[in-house]
């Protein structure tokens, strides 16, 4: 049996460290949001074997005064974002960069393509926002309700409720661990979240509260007929769940890095924010939450 | 008592129940295997037929297509905000459905495949019109045509106005030189592609307007299609074209241009024969024409140019009087043209409009530009009109069908878009799928190892889980994104879940020294509240995603939905009935199958035999 709570303050030191190095982070970078909530334009273009470079590209659409304009180049593509979204600004960033197809080698046919456009009014933008929040707000709502109802009968010698809170507390430290990983990602390299980054939160939001009731569950029903004392008796559960846990969250994580690793640009994000979530939601229910409620316990018999 | 087919299944030991179960979980898995993989099936079918010379015939399924998303198939979402602010709010909707209908009749011009067109209320009270359009191929045009709202007008000279358009000045006989000048040169440019071989026919579609030929008599038989096929004609019909060209031979082009009155052609003679009688000759021709200008056709764009409110002034009759109008082609010179039917206010405008007109020009015009300048002969009757002007038989189409469509009740406008190319949609679905198979396989490779023969067996319930989802993706049916993707990709992963607390519970209880059977059933039933548990998080989140999110969304969580309900039934169902398969006593034998875990009656490890 490995004694995980007993080294609690190592586990709750860790997860402490993490949790204010990731409010840091978000309060001094903040997320960079992507055109899903600002509005704005996506551009990806492929040019064929005469492939000009980013000044050229840059420079080709300069006349246009796009505000914020920023080229990305990809492997074979450019991708263009930019502030405006209107139709008319996208027909004539085509035709500028066209003619810069054109224009390097005329014995070449011309190859150029547009992969991909998105362009969001501000409005629209406004709008995911705001959906994007109540989406969370009616997650929290849903989940606390179900915590409640998971916690509802009685047990000794911890008061229900008490479980309740710790599994918000573990909820709220992988969510914001999650939310600082993407602000420090935006501030390095640049990427951005969208709304399937909320939709990755909110999943995240699922898995971490299951698998600290599975733990509860178990202390609780190892509680009343242990001979240990609380913390043994704690400690002897999380054990006996450890297994299953880590395994459960295992394969979750093998299939989302194959995702990452080869799943394409477009959901690698995505998928790179469930896996860090889910990791620290497994971290979360085994190191943080079962040592909490030893250390809330701990703090009650001091107090008497 | 003899038992019946029913009794037989419920009343019967766990051990055959397990093998009629087992048996319909077979059924149910070749079926859905036949549904998900039906293309794959057939071509299989179609091989095993070749390569035994058709002595085994497979029959043929029916093959389902996933019904894929904008994103992997390529194609665009326009998204428009509709502006119901002027309307009352018992109006909004039937406004709102009226111009989704109109949407859609203009995107079906466009060969869409089922599109989507949906109106959609936001937070904030704002009115969106959702449209998708896979897999098309001008998103432009189609932007240009969904947004535009043609206003067909019908327009009468202002007689208090000096009418201008009846003299021809100097500037406009310049004007009409150049344009013939135009004209001109790209016949020549044309000629000069004809005779160096290029193709007649393709040719002739991509340059010929409206007014192919001009002919003499009616008899002339004139292509509908604009290839340019005159078909047979006598000298006397058309002398004009048949003359420079009845000797060249066969399949030959005229060198020169051919200039009529109001054209210029290029003539092709693709036979000749000798007509019944013996006597007349008579010529298969293909004709390209490029028009001449007259001041005639001029006048309607000076109109425009001059500034048409001076010269011309509304009447009430709009396109909003019109019950339909259908494309012909007159019968005199195969022109298209668009007649047009109104309704009975329509009609009754329309003949006191002609009525005081008479002898005198009016004017239809088509968002303000005049498309049509025909003189009133005589008061027309009935409600009907036609509009003929130089438009090919596409445009005249193209005018019929936008005035079918109507005009939008309210105004409409673009506030987001996205369009996916189709070439990055495949190579998404390209990734996707290695990674999806890449996932099942570490999956795999991770149960078996950990979970030895239950887990081989849990892997078995994950590949039946894959291919019944697969088969509900296609017949419910769910449109498939990359999102959607990553949700089923996700949903291997935690398909196993289950399978994994069953096999820690049953370790468990064979620590506890229970026997073999008594501990898979008890490690099956008690697991199942955590199992229960662990979906249901899972399903809240899905539910609230498809509730409140975009398409993007909704594509992740329902398929994540749907993947934890399937993947319930197949882990615990599936897997159990193939541990019962297993004989009893074979399984303790080979204990070291399902655990390391000793078993406190069982004195034979395996590892003894080192």
């Amino acid at each position: 049996m490995y004694k995980i709570i007993q080294k609690r303050k190592i586990w709750i030191g860790i997860s402490v460290v993490l949790f204010v190095a990731a409010i840091c982070f978000i309060s001094a970078w903040g997320l960079k949001l992507g055109i899903d909530f600002t509005g704005g334009s996506l551009l990806e273009v492929k040019f064929g074997a005469n492939k000009p470079n980013v000044m050229e590209v840059s420079e080709a659409v300069k006349d246009l005064k796009l505000n914020s304009l920023s080229v990305q180049p990809s492997e074979s593509s450019f991708i263009l974002r930019f502030q405006d979204s209107s139709e008319e600004v996208h027909q004539k960033v085509l035709t500028a960069l066209k003619k810069l197809d054109g224009s390097k080698n005329s014995n070449v046919a011309s190859s150029f393509e547009e992969l991909n456009f998105t362009g969001i009014g501000p409005s629209v933008g406004q709008e995911l926002q705001k959906k994007a929040i109540y989406a969370i707000i009616l997650v929290l709502i849903a989940i606390s309700l179900y915590i409640s109802y998971a916690f509802r009968k009685v047990s000794k010698p911890i008061s229900s409720w008490k479980y309740g809170i710790v599994t918000l507390v573990a909820l709220f430290h992988d969510t914001i661990i999650v939310i600082g990983f993407f602000a420090l990602l935006g501030k390095f390299w640049g990427i951005e979240v969208n709304t399937s980054f909320v939709a990755a939160v909110l999943t995240v939001l699922g898995f971490s509260v299951h698998d600290t009731i599975v733990v509860f569950d178990r202390i609780r029903e190892n509680l009343p007929k242990s001979a240990e004392d609380f913390e043994n008796t704690i400690n002897k559960s999380v054990n006996q769940t450890l297994t299953r846990s880590i395994n459960t969250s295992m394969t979750v994580m093998f299939v989302l890095l194959s995702i990452v690793i080869f799943g394409g640009l477009s959901i690698k994000y995505f998928a790179l924010a469930l896996l860090v979530g889910i990791f620290f939601g497994t971290y979360s229910s085994i190191f943080l939450a079962s040592p909490l409620l030893v250390v809330w316990n701990n703090l009650k018999k001091k107090a008497q | 008592m003899k038992k019946n087919l029913f009794q037989r299944v419920f009343n019967s030991s766990p051990r055959r129940r397990a093998w009629w179960v087992s048996t319909a979980i077979l059924v149910i898995t070749i079926a859905a295997l036949l549904v998900s993989g039906g293309n794959y099936y057939n071509k299989m079918s179609d091989s095993i037929a070749g390569a035994t010379k058709n002595f085994v015939t497979l029959p043929k399924v029916k093959d389902i297509p996933f019904r894929l998303g904008l994103d992997l198939q390529g194609g665009s979402q326009l998204i428009y905000e509709a502006d119901v602010k002027s309307l009352p709010e018992g109006e909004k909707n039937g406004a709102l459905e009226g111009v989704r209908e109109v949407i859609e009749r203009r995107i079906n011009i466009f060969g869409v495949s089922e599109p989507v067109v949906q109106v959609n209320k936001t937070m904030s009270g704002n009115y969106r019109i959702i449209a998708e359009l896979a897999g098309i191929k001008d998103v432009k045009e189609a932007i240009k045509m969904i947004g535009e709202t043609p206003l067909l007008e019908f327009r009468e000279k202002d007689d208090s106005a000096t009418s201008t358009a009846a003299a021809t000045n100097n500037a406009d006989t310049k004007k009409l030189a150049e344009m013939n000048k135009a004209s001109n040169d790209q016949a020549k440019k044309i000629l000069a592609e004809a005779v160096k071989g290029g193709d007649f026919v393709a040719l002739a579609k991509a340059n010929n307007p409206a007014k192919s030929v001009t002919s003499n008599t009616d008899s002339l038989s004139i292509g509908t299609e604009n290839d340019g096929d005159l078909g047979w004609i006598t000298e006397d019909v058309n002398p004009e074209l048949v003359k420079p060209v009845k000797f060249l031979a066969k399949g030959q082009i005229y060198k020169n241009l051919i200039t009529t009155k109001s054209s210029y052609h290029i003539v092709k003679l693709e036979e000749k024969r000798l007509r019944d009688d013996k006597k007349t000759m008579e010529y298969h021709l293909r004709d390209i024409s490029f028009p001449i200008y007259a001041a005639a056709d001029l006048a309607a764009a000076n109109s425009q140019a001059n500034g048409n409110d001076a010269n011309w002034k509304n009447t009430q009759l709009t396109g909003k009087h019109l019950k339909r109008a259908v494309v012909n082609f007159n019968p005199n010179d195969g022109a298209p043209e668009v007649s047009l039917e109104f309704n009975d206010e329509g009609a009754k405008l329309f003949e006191e409009i002609t009525g005081r007109n008479i002898g005198k020009q009016v004017a239809i015009f088509l968002d303000s530009y005049p498309i049509s300048v025909p003189t009133v002969n005589e008061k027309i009757t009935g409600g009907k009109a036609v509009v003929s002007g130089t438009f090919t038989a596409a445009e005249a189409k193209l005018l019929a069908q936008r005035l079918n469509t109507g005009a939008l009740p309210v105004p409409i406008s673009l506030v987001s878009q996205q369009t996916v190319g189709a070439t990055l949609g495949q190579q998404s679905v390209d990734n996707s799928i290695k990674a999806g198979l890449i996932a099942l396989m570490i999956v795999a490779l991770f149960m078996i190892l950990f979970y030895r023969l239950p887990g081989l067996l849990s892997v078995f319930a994950l590949v039946i889980y894959g291919f019944i989802s697969l088969a509900i993706f296609k017949l419910w049916p769910v449109t498939m994104t990359l999102s959607g993707i990553a949700g089923f990709i996700l949903s291997i992963g935690m398909a196993v879940d289950a399978n994994i607390l069953i096999f820690e519970r049953l370790k468990e209880e064979l620590r506890h020294g229970k026997d073999l059977s008594k501990a898979i059933e008890d490690g099956f039933s008690r697991a199942w509240p955590s199992i229960r548990d662990s979906n249901f998080t899972t399903m809240i989140v899905c539910f609230v995603l498809i509730e409140f999110s975009t398409s993007v969304i909704k594509g992740f969580a329902v398929t994540l939905l749907l993947g934890v309900i399937i993947s319930m039934f197949t882990a615990i169902f599936v897997t159990r009935n193939f541990l019962k398969l297993m004989s009893n006593k074979w399984l303790t034998k080979y204990n070291w199958l399902i655990t390391s875990v000793k078993n406190k009656q069982e004195d034979l490890p395996v590892t003894s035999l080192k």
